[in-house]
């Protein structure tokens, strides 16, 4: 081990790298970014020109000494690392369990303060108009007596929960723990692709992200003012407590759906991190709408549930009867007032597809500001001119059926054919108000190791935001990668992997 | 302390025990055959499959590979090396907010690393030396566990599950053994030097009686010894001191339960006399211990982890 500790010394005591040798990496030319393609999309690492941005020097100049055998050995070192740690999730093949790690990179990406400070903003702008606007909708539902959202959506939405109607929710704050997906544009101005309001997931991974970072560059990482966010699980406790009055012995668990989920080691980790306990459903009991968990010497009290489960699964007696995950009696102890639901049930109606175009409207409707950070450009084919502009541009726009998810009821125009698109013209004709529709998407991309080398790849960007009496944003986020070249799907079951994202405080 | 989590870490420590007793098994007979003459290597293995496994009268022609690999490997034997480290695994991931990182990454490694292995890679060369590492690991699991998880309930109940399942693997090792011993064709000096090396007890016992390998010295050490770690004596020892305070904050009623029953079970092992088991009555009196030992298993469920919502509310 001894060993280990010497091969790091290069990095604390060798001259000082951060400064730089004066060479300019040319991407597409220079060893390690000989392969490094520029596109139309925006990339964080270089500008237009081949030119490194300043933010990237200090980690340009130390990739750039550094041999590809020792980056690979660093690269194979965090696998390793992560497979014994445990950080994995379990694939299903043919009755065989194979355990895989989400692929880390070990290169940074880097958010300037000044970008982040908009990304803070205009997500804590966003959070508090979609809080505000789901006490509306299960309490006086003013928005839709004033038409700004048609009722039908609402109403008529699977994730609208009507037993939700009416019960007090502590500070309004429906969310408690968002995770919002943002993407750069062309212009590298970054926008909301997707609101996600039920249980988020990834934070373990940006924690552990940063450690990674953080052993592979120490030097650099020191260098640059890199923002801690180690603190998140601190954060998360506090909203956590601030959703019950009593502040003394708060009793805190964390309800996951068990070993098999493939974000429980997420759960163990926080709970932790946190010292609270990791329950599953079938440690927990309702007596009396009080929520007890079964301890060895005795029953105890829970005052504050943060819930890893889905609506639909959470008490078998109001929502899926055959779910044996979820608490029987949990709602009705929660209607009661007896224990605290983070997050709140019924908030999947605030972030489906058609809910999600509405957000610029809510922000203004609700705060009477202009959003600090845009949607992506979206078309309501409910509505009758964006409905013409669809149907006259469908080779260009990527149309979404919106109460599907995962590529369901989804044209790609650009990649479909003329009879693909007649035929789903005619679907959006029937039936408009089931679709949206979007141009296609450029990600930005970002320097990625790739084993022989340095080379382009898209990203998009997931900070955390937590709401209780408080908004809350650990300045720091997950940046997933499309781990294959050209491809646009970060998602981690389709060959996408992660990597740290440093946000600067200068 | 949730009821789940304290079944979990009990048998985690349980599965990790018997894994360890496994693979010194394995190393301790795969080391010594070599000194035998085969119909004393294959009466040997015998005797170590029965007492691992269960299976009486095993056929004496299998071979040392053969046996092996069912033992060590085989993920269909519920008892082999892998299948009580995988179990072992298992019951950690539940409970993986109540380990230390420590505990959890030392037992995954090891998991990690038999789950490949094949006989035929390790049968090459020195066949014991994976098992001789896979102690080593397993003694710096023990290490860990003992160095960075706090001593408190947790720990009580690691403490449990080893003893109990230590006390029930020795018992059958002496069993099998002192039973044989009544028979025409019993254990000979080496299968008695060999019973001291499963329990990592030859270099301790010849301190205590010096090297002449007596059955009847042999059963009071591991027996009654209080100071060897793998005596029964010693884990009785551990078991009633890890009763007394594993659940301080249950009723009373529920820890009296468990606690006369460790009480007995101590005040057996006590007052034993060597010389009156002697005449066939080792087995007896293990066959005694072992059933104590199941009804404070029992015990320590119905009072701390299964009992009845209904009769605390």
């Amino acid at each position: 081990m001894q060993h280990e500790v010497f091969a790091n010394t290069e990095d604390f005591g060798g001259p000082d790298i951060v400064a730089g040798t004066g060479r300019i990496s040319q991407p597409g030319v220079d060893a390690p970014y000989a392969n490094y393609e520029l596109g139309k999309p925006f990339d964080e690492m270089f500008s237009r020109d081949g030119q490194a941005r300043a933010t990237y020097a200090a980690i340009d100049s130390r990739v750039s000494s550094l041999p590809l055998e020792e980056l690979n050995r660093r690269q194979q070192a965090v696998e390793q690392s992560f497979l014994h740690q445990g950080i994995t999730f379990t694939v299903y093949n043919d009755n065989q369990a194979t355990e895989r790690i989400i692929p880390t990179d070990l290169l940074p990406r880097i958010v300037t303060a000044r970008e982040w400070d908009r990304i803070e903003r205009g997500l804590t702008q966003r959070i508090h108009a979609l809080n505000l606007f789901l006490r509306d909708i299960y309490t006086d539902g003013r928005v839709l007596k004033d038409g700004v959202v048609p009722r039908s959506m609402i109403y008529g939405s699977k994730h609208y929960r009507r037993e939700m109607r009416g019960i007090p929710v502590p500070h309004g704050a429906y969310v408690n723990i968002c995770g919002s997906d943002l993407i750069r544009n062309e212009a590298g101005d970054f926008v909301v692709l997707e609101d996600n309001l039920r249980v988020p997931s990834g934070v373990s991974y940006m924690l552990a992200n940063r450690d990674v970072a953080r052993r592979a560059f120490p030097a650099v990482f020191r260098s640059m003012g890199v923002r801690p966010i180690e603190h998140y699980p601190l954060e998360l406790l506090a909203t956590l407590r601030s959703l019950t009055p009593f502040h003394e012995d708060v009793s805190i668990a964390i309800l996951t759906p068990g070993v098999f989920n493939s974000a429980y080691f997420e759960h163990a980790f926080l709970a932790r991190q946190m010292g609270v306990e990791l329950v599953e459903g079938r440690d927990l009991l309702v007596n009396d709408n009080v929520v007890y968990t079964r301890t060895t010497s005795g029953l105890k009290r829970i005052d504050v549930i943060y819930r890893r489960i889905d609506d639909d699964f959470i008490d078998p007696l109001i929502f899926r009867e055959d779910s044996a995950l979820g608490v029987p009696g949990l709602f009705n102890a929660y209607r009661a007032g007896n224990v605290m639901i983070a997050n709140a049930l019924g908030t999947g109606v605030a972030d489906d597809k058609a809910v999600y175009a509405y957000v610029p409207r809510l922000i203004r409707y609700y705060l009477a500001e202009e959003p600090i950070l845009d949607n992506v450009e979206t078309f309501l084919c409910r509505e009758e001119k964006s409905l013409q502009h669809v149907l006259g541009n469908l080779d260009k726009l990527v149309v979404k059926a919106v109460g599907e998810s995962g590529g369901y009821g989804m044209l790609i125009g650009p990649h479909a054919s003329t009879k693909e698109r007649e035929d789903f013209a005619e679907k959006i004709r029937a039936d408009p108000e089931n679709y949206i529709a979007q141009p296609t998407i450029q990600l930005s991309t970002a320097p990625t190791f790739v084993g022989n080398g340095i080379e382009a790849r898209h990203v998009d960007l997931r900070p955390f935001i937590l709401h209780g009496a408080e908004t809350k944003l650990v300045p720091g986020a997950l940046t997933r990668v499309a781990l294959k070249r050209g491809s646009l799907v970060v998602n981690s079951s389709q060959g996408g992997g992660s990597k740290d994202t440093w946000v600067l405080s200068q | 302390m949730l009821s789940r989590v304290a079944d979990s870490l009990y048998w985690m420590s349980r599965y990790i025990e018997r894994a360890e007793h496994t693979a010194r098994l394995i190393a301790v007979k795969l080391e010594s055959m070599v000194e035998q003459t085969p119909e004393d290597a294959a009466a040997s293995w015998a005797r170590v499959t029965q007492s691992l496994t269960g299976v009486k009268n095993a056929p004496l022609h299998l071979d040392a590979f053969a046996i092996t690999r069912h033992l060590a490997f085989d993920r269909d034997n519920d008892n082999s090396l892998i299948t009580s480290l995988s179990l072992a695994r298992d019951n950690a991931r539940q409970v993986r907010e109540a380990l230390s990182n420590e505990v959890w990454e030392n037992l995954n490694r090891l998991y990690l690393r038999l789950a490949p292995v094949t006989m035929d890679s390790i049968w090459v060369h020195t066949p014991a030396r994976l098992f001789r590492e896979s102690l080593e690991e397993m003694h710096a699991l023990e290490g860990v566990t003992y160095s960075t998880l706090s001593h408190g309930e947790g720990w009580y109940f690691l403490e449990l599950g080893r003893h109990i399942e230590r006390v029930q693997q020795l018992g059958r090792l002496l069993d099998i053994h002192f039973t044989a011993a009544q028979t025409g064709n019993g254990p000979k000096y080496v299968d008695w030097l060999v019973l001291l090396k499963f329990c990592t007890a030859f270099e301790p016992y010849t301190k205590q009686y010096t090297a002449s390998i007596r059955p009847q010295k042999i059963a009071e050490f591991l027996l009654f010894d209080s100071e060897f770690p793998h005596s029964i004596c010693f884990s009785v020892d551990r078991m009633t001191e890890a009763l007394a305070r594993v659940v301080p904050g249950a009723p009373p009623a529920r820890r009296a339960a468990v606690e006369r029953l460790a009480g007995r079970l101590k005040a057996a092992v006590d007052f034993g006399q060597v010389d009156e088991l002697m005449s066939g009555g080792v087995a007896a009196f293990i066959a005694d211990i072992t059933k104590q030992c199941e009804q404070i298993h029992k015990a320590l469920y119905s009072s701390y982890i299964t009992y009845g919502a209904e009769t605390v509310l």
